[in-house]
């Protein structure tokens, strides 16, 4: 089975942000890069089916060339090879960009199942995986807690607000996963060593048929029009005990339908 | 010749055909013995090469000290008196027997006269006493049975075989006796004081009888002494040889130190199997004498926990015994070969390695010197490079020191934030141009507790004239949690990384506010070309005393105990500097644990277990405290970052915050310099 794993260099997410006033965007030099933790449940999902059902998994990410620092955390944990989307022209890409820029890839590869993050702890706008499933053709499968694939089809346990809902479709598919579908596992340092060693396929825009107004800051439909604080989060409810304790949380429950 | 002059017949009663067969039965057993020692000499072999033939001046101090003089042996009065006792009687025998040997077989004529007298007088009453340590061996093992203990079926055989052998040879000395010396009424028959009185029921028994029995009694007394000899080498009393030798082979690297593996180049990481072990890993497991003193002082063990020290290196021996040929035919557990099963995980229970908080009490205990504490880091480096199997909750603790070089989520750009408003230059602005480096620790810098004590010792340092600076945001941690935790990679990179940086500014002389960053960076930065002057706080604190640049005046009116910290105390000698800041303080009285300095009960956050769950058994920081309350102290002094929040949180769950309280020493001596206000509650 041919697993691919999208994943995304990112600043270090519990590092304070910085946004330029400029552009609106956030910033991403002089920081701490990492691949997005998100990311990793994703690698670890795709390791999981190629350890059950043999195959090769690929981490596929697009990117400046500074972006293999974070594939290779994902062949460290035992991705066997990378595909990096790298060109110039690619700066400033929106979530269609993206979506087509990888898409394009991947149709050059013969995939069973293509991986995803819910959304990318940067950005969070959770576009890019549906887009790249319209791109593709394929169905998508979203918020998995649960993934299994199996006579050619994979099913999956998709989040919900108060539960799950189990949903199924033919490969190939893009699935997103949620950060409670597994434990990431944590390379070895043979794994680091050999990650040194494996092969990342670099893929210019135009070896992708693509043109330049297609991608980029050219090519992008999205717009950051404002910045604005979040609203503070409300501190939650406290229900002091007086002999009802129980009642008040088992109605607190209720209220939310989590009984 | 007999009777005229003060002496012995040799061989009284012994016929020429039995000396011969006596001989070739020695003979056989010296044999037998040397195949005893070659097999575990293969076996050691399979180690990797460590050099333990440096300073062999110290060595040989060593040997005498630790060997014959029993120096850590004889450090608990009941197990070192019996020792001594066994030993001493053992070595006189010995000797005494060669020296028969010698007059007898190679007409070397020396025992007569008054050096006889003594002899017999020396080898009777060290055969008593070893019987006394006999005794009291079996006493201990049978009766007393402390936990740490457990006899095992060999410690029977072997204990037997050593009284067996003392009592029939005081029988054969004494049936002699009473067919000679007591009958010719010679004069100095009292001088063998122990036959003397053996033979005394005997005397009345006619000379033919008492000829067959002596018959016997010699053969029976020479087959056991015989089959103690050969079985030495396949029992715990191999340790006859092994031990002395174990202190001649001892480590002369900082006790701190943990060994700087080239990750590059190597092919395994850790020691998960036998051959990734060093020789002296191996020979130690032989050396143990299952005294099992490590085990009675380990924090781990003492609270219920599956980790025992005296296992791990049992276990390890147990691995070679048991595995010998597989193991010489060059068979490999990495392999998966199923005739050996792993040693880490089955012959080794993983969590015994991660209960393990390096606090050194097991070494510090063990009267051969054996190292514990470097085999269990090494096989949690197994675990972490090459199994990737640890605890869970260390996982997000690898992550942010790798990417926020501190143990929390935590953005390392605020690593200086407990600065703010006390105008502490940082070596960027003073291009090194200081004397001190003060060294945070993520510690000091980021837990809310722990930053008022850093608050409180940069404000008597400036207030002391002291000239020194902070790396801000530039610090990172040592990387002592991960290295500990068995991270080696991890350290190695944040190692590399702050001596890049320390050797950048030119910094000579450090100052670190954690014992744990005192250590690394003093005794394991050398290895990646770091090499400074380290002290810890309370060493400049008590040189600022001494030197009247600060005056404790102001009086502390509390009871307090001291808890000395691992990393300061047993593993860099530091027991007074702290003590000297706490006397020098008026008002407070200090009273010790009974568990105080080499003897310090750790507080459970060692090795990384800082970071771990602790599921199992009573809580390590809680024993501790209750250590301290039973002083009647209120107040529990600390000198570590570390021991402040495990103790802190001790207390607290032993629901004793109404009664107790900890303090950092800075926090009490800037009570006492009148800086209370300001040090003890700043803006943490
Ligand atoms: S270092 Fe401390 S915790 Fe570890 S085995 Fe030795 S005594 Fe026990
Ligand atoms: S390791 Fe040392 S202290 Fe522990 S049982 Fe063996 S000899 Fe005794």
């Amino acid at each position: 089975m041919n697993v691919y794993v999208c994943v995304k260099q990112v600043p270090d997410p519990n590092a304070p942000g910085k946004m330029d006033p400029a552009t609106n965007r956030l910033v991403r030099e002089g920081v701490e890069l990492v691949m997005d933790p998100w990311d990793e449940y994703g690698v670890e999902a795709g390791l999981q089916l190629v350890e059950q059902h043999g195959g090769v998994l690929t981490v596929i990410s697009m990117g400046p060339e500074r972006a293999k620092e974070a594939m290779r955390k994902a062949l460290a944990m035992g991705a066997e090879r990378g595909v990096l989307v790298s060109d110039p022209a690619l700066a400033g890409s929106d979530a269609l960009a993206t979506a087509r820029a990888l898409a394009e890839a991947i149709k050059r590869e013969s995939p069973d199942i293509v991986i995803c993050g819910t959304e990318s702890s940067d950005g969070s706008t959770g576009l890019m995986p549906g887009m790249l499933a319209e791109l593709l053709g394929w169905p998508q499968l979203t918020f998995a807690k649960k993934l299994a694939v199996g006579d050619g089809k994979a099913t999956i346990h998709r989040q919900t607000e108060v539960g799950f809902q189990i949903v199924e479709a033919p490969l190939p598919v893009v699935v997103t996963v949620t950060g409670g579908i597994n434990e990431p596992r944590y390379p070895s340092l043979k794994g680091i060593m050999t990650a040194k060693r494996k092969e990342i396929v670099e893929l210019s825009v135009g070896a992708l048929g693509l043109s330049a107004d297609q991608v980029g800051a050219a090519g992008a439909k999205e717009q950051v029009l404002d910045l604005a604080k979040p609203e503070e989060r409300q501190s939650g409810t406290i229900a002091s005990d007086e002999g009802d304790g129980g009642v008040k949380i088992a109605d607190f429950l209720q209220q939310r339908r989590f009984i | 010749m007999p009777g005229s002059e003060i002496s012995r017949e040799i061989y009284w009663n012994v016929t020429a055909f039995s000396v011969v067969l006596m001989y070739l039965l020695a003979g056989a057993t010296i044999a037998v013995f040397t195949y005893g020692f070659y097999r575990r000499y293969r076996l050691w072999r399979l180690g990797k090469p460590a050099n333990r033939l440096d300073h062999v001046m110290q060595r040989v101090a060593a040997f005498i000290a630790y060997g014959p003089g029993h120096g850590r042996t004889a450090r608990d009065l009941y197990p070192g008196l019996m020792h001594l006792l066994i030993f001493s009687g053992f070595v006189t025998l010995f000797i005494g027997t060669l020296m028969i040997m010698v007059q007898a077989d190679f007409d070397v004529q020396f025992l007569h006269g008054q050096f006889y007298l003594f002899y017999s007088l020396f080898l009777d009453v060290f055969g008593f006493l070893a019987i006394v340590g006999v005794l009291m061996a079996l006493f201990q093992r049978y009766v007393v049975k402390p936990e740490y203990l457990y006899a095992m079926y060999y410690d029977g055989i072997v204990l037997g075989l050593l009284l067996a052998n003392l009592v029939t040879g005081f029988g054969v000395e004494g049936l002699r006796m009473a067919a000679t010396e007591l009958r010719q009424g010679v004069a100095w028959a009292a001088w063998s004081p122990v036959g003397y009185v053996v033979a005394q029921p005997l005397v009345a028994l006619d000379p033919g009888a008492l000829q067959a029995l002596h018959t016997g009694f010699w053969w029976l007394h020479l087959l056991l002494a015989l089959a103690f000899i050969a079985y030495m080498p396949y029992s715990k009393m191999l340790h006859s040889f092994t031990s002395p030798l174990n202190t001649f082979l001892r480590s002369f690297e900082p006790k701190g130190q943990l060994s700087t593996p080239d990750l590059e180049t190597a092919e395994t990481f850790g020691a998960g199997r036998i051959r990734d072990f060093t020789w002296k890993d191996l020979f130690d497991g032989d050396a143990c004498t299952e005294c099992g003193r490590c085990t009675a002082v380990c924090p781990a063990r003492s609270t219920g926990k599956l980790l025992d020290p005296k296992l791990i290196v049992l276990d390890l021996r147990n691995y070679i015994t048991r595995h010998e040929r597989g193991l010489l035919a060059g068979r490999d557990v990495a392999a998966g070969d199923p005739a050996l099963p792993a040693l880490v995980g089955e012959a080794i229970p993983e969590q015994m390695l991660w209960d393990c908080t390096t606090c050194r009490a097991c070494m510090q205990a063990c009267p051969v010197l054996i190292e514990h504490v470097p085999k269990i880091v090494n096989m949690r480096r197994y675990l972490v490079l090459e199994e990737s199997r640890f605890p869970r909750e260390v996982q997000g603790v690898f992550n942010n020191l790798e990417n926020r070089f501190n143990p929390w989520q935590l953005p390392h750009q605020q690593r200086a934030a407990w600065a703010e408003g006390l105008d502490i230059p940082t070596m960027a602005e003073t291009k090194g141009q200081v004397e001190y480096l003060l060294w945070v620790g993520c510690f000091g810098a980021f837990d809310d507790r722990n930053k008022r004590v850093t608050r409180a010792l940069a404000k008597i340092l400036k207030e002391a004239g002291v000239s020194f600076a902070i790396l801000g945001s530039e610090e990172k941690c040592t990387g002592d949690p991960a290295r500990r935790i068995g991270n080696e990679y991890l350290y190695q990179m944040l190692a590399q990384e702050n001596v890049e940086t320390l050797n950048g500014y030119g910094v000579r002389k450090i100052v670190t506010q954690c014992p744990h960053c005192f250590n690394t960076i003093r005794n394991e930065y050398p290895d990646f070309g770091g090499r400074y002057e380290v002290i810890h706080h309370t060493q400049l604190l008590a040189e600022l005393i001494a030197q009247g640049r600060i005056k404790p005046t102001k009086p502390v009116d509390e009871h307090i105990t001291f808890h000395d910290p691992c990393y300061l105390g047993r593993y860099n000698d530091e027991y007074d500097a702290p003590r000297y800041i706490l006397k020098s303080i008026p008002g407070l009285r200090l009273s010790e644990m009974a568990a105080s300095r080499e003897k310090s009960f750790c507080c459970g956050a060692g090795g990384g277990r800082m970071f771990m769950e602790e599921k199992q058994g009573a809580r390590v920081n809680q024993t501790r405290v209750g250590m301290a309350q039973a002083t009647g102290a209120d107040v529990i002094a600390a000198a570590c970052p570390f021991c402040t929040v495990m103790l802190e949180d001790g207390i607290t769950g032993k629901g004793l915050s109404e009664q107790m309280r900890l303090r950092d020493c800075v926090e009490l001596l800037a009570e006492s310099l009148g800086e209370a206000q300001a040090g003890g509650s700043g803006a943490g």
